[in-house]
């Protein structure tokens, strides 16, 4: 059913939403143009434009249609500015991943909770509970991915102490407020919300039209990086794309109502490019303070 | 003031939002006796709390030209002149419209 993607209520055609929508941008009402700007067009269209380009970017299949906007945000024409410097890493572009994405993996796990605890389905709380033994308590042979951020942390040289006492930048407690508002809502959309994410490292996101990978890949072989680095690089290389297509498959199952799991993933996409920049943002100020 | 954003005029109904380009909406503020067109009041905000970062940063009392590349999503550099004198830098705001980093890349002044 057609639904506002900025304030969500609900219309009964596309024809409406364009009337809607086009009556809050008039009124310059933030939200609507703002998401108008990020998602359709800078410029001002005719109603009859507006209707047709509302319709087909809603159209198509839940779990391609994920894959493609996801794409299009951050790996498209003009690529991520963290992925851009991911393709050839400082020291303090790696530890200020280390020190915002704790913050996001405690969060995430406890999203990845709240999940669990609300839906009635099986396969979904196995998945779940896979997903956080793997990224935050690890098994006897495999270390969590969290533990493996640590000890990337320390092989650059700062200490796991540090790394833990340092709090996160406004920007990451921004994006994790925006993830711990969306786990208020049905349990698919959240789920949907959240492993989408996991498309950033995604090893074959290029097949789909990605004009870069999340890292570059000749990391992994490099004499140039600590194994540390490589071990939690190659771990997300190997495990993300299982997490995302696995949780984007149980979403296609489950979602109702497909208009409502896409608008949530937007804002999902919108906190993950804020967060992401935060992890550059502590990269400067660490380069700030080597300079000091 | 002269505004370029990403590689465009900018600053009226015609030609788009001070801050972002974008030409939906029609907010305007007062901004150095110039009449601006945004496309919201949050773009309005956050371009003038930029603006005064610049000054403060700079100690100039009026900017002659603003150029600024960039978006919500990788946040934006921008180079300022007042006279001969210019300043690179990037700048990316918060949900209050607050600027939250401001990041001097180069200066001359």
């Amino acid at each position: 059913m057609p639904i506002c993607p900025a304030c969500e209520i609900k219309l009964d055609s596309w024809r409406s939403v364009t009337d809607h929508m086009s009556e809050r941008a008039q009124r310059s009402d933030p939200a609507h143009v703002m998401w108008l700007n990020r998602n359709l067009s800078l410029r001002e269209m005719t109603k009859e434009e507006l209707e047709e380009r509302l319709e087909a970017f809603f159209s198509g299949e839940l779990k391609p249609w994920i894959i493609s906007r996801f794409i299009e945000k951050f790996y498209g024409e003009k690529p991520h500015p963290f992925m851009v410097a991911m393709q050839n890493p400082s020291r303090e572009v790696l530890l200020g991943y280390v020190i915002e994405h704790q913050h996001f993996l405690v969060n995430w796990v406890r999203i990845l909770s709240k999940i669990v605890y609300e839906t009635e389905e099986l396969p979904v709380i196995r998945y779940e509970l896979g997903n956080i033994t793997t990224e935050f308590v690890g098994t006897e042979s495999s270390p969590a991915h969290y533990e493996l951020l640590l000890r990337m942390g320390e092989s650059l040289g700062m200490k796991r102490e540090k790394i833990l006492s340092t709090p996160p930048l406004k920007g990451t407690v921004e994006a994790i407020n925006t993830w711990r508002k969306l786990s208020q809502r049905h349990w698919v959309e959240t789920m949907a919300a959240m492993h989408s994410l996991e498309l950033v490292a995604h090893k074959n996101l290029r097949r789909y039209g990605a004009r870069i990978h999340y890292f570059n890949e000749r990391i992994l072989d490099s004499q140039d990086f600590p194994e540390a680095v490589k071990n939690f690089l190659r771990e997300g290389y190997e495990a993300d794309q299982y997490h995302a297509e696995e949780a984007l498959d149980l979403v296609e199952r489950y979602a109702v109502d497909q208009e409502r799991v896409k608008v949530t993933v937007l804002k999902s996409f919108d906190a993950f490019s804020k967060y992401l920049l935060s992890r550059l943002e502590r990269a400067w100020s660490l380069e700030a303070e080597v300079i000091a | 003031m002269r505004i370029v954003v990403n590689g465009e005029e900018a600053g009226t109904k015609e030609k788009g939002c001070a801050l972002c380009g974008a030409t939906w909406g029609g907010w305007y503020e007062e901004v150095e006796g110039e009449r601006l067109f945004f496309c919201c009041h949050v773009c309005a905000r956050e371009f003038i709390n930029m603006l005064n970062k610049l000054k403060q940063a700079t100690g100039w009392d009026r900017v002659d030209e603003l150029v600024i590349n960039g978006d919500y999503y990788r946040g934006r550099n921008c180079e300022a002149r007042h006279g001969e004198r210019s300043l690179s830098f990037y700048v990316k705001f918060g949900e209050d419209a607050e600027v939250t980093t401001f990041r001097i890349l180069s200066e001359n002044h």
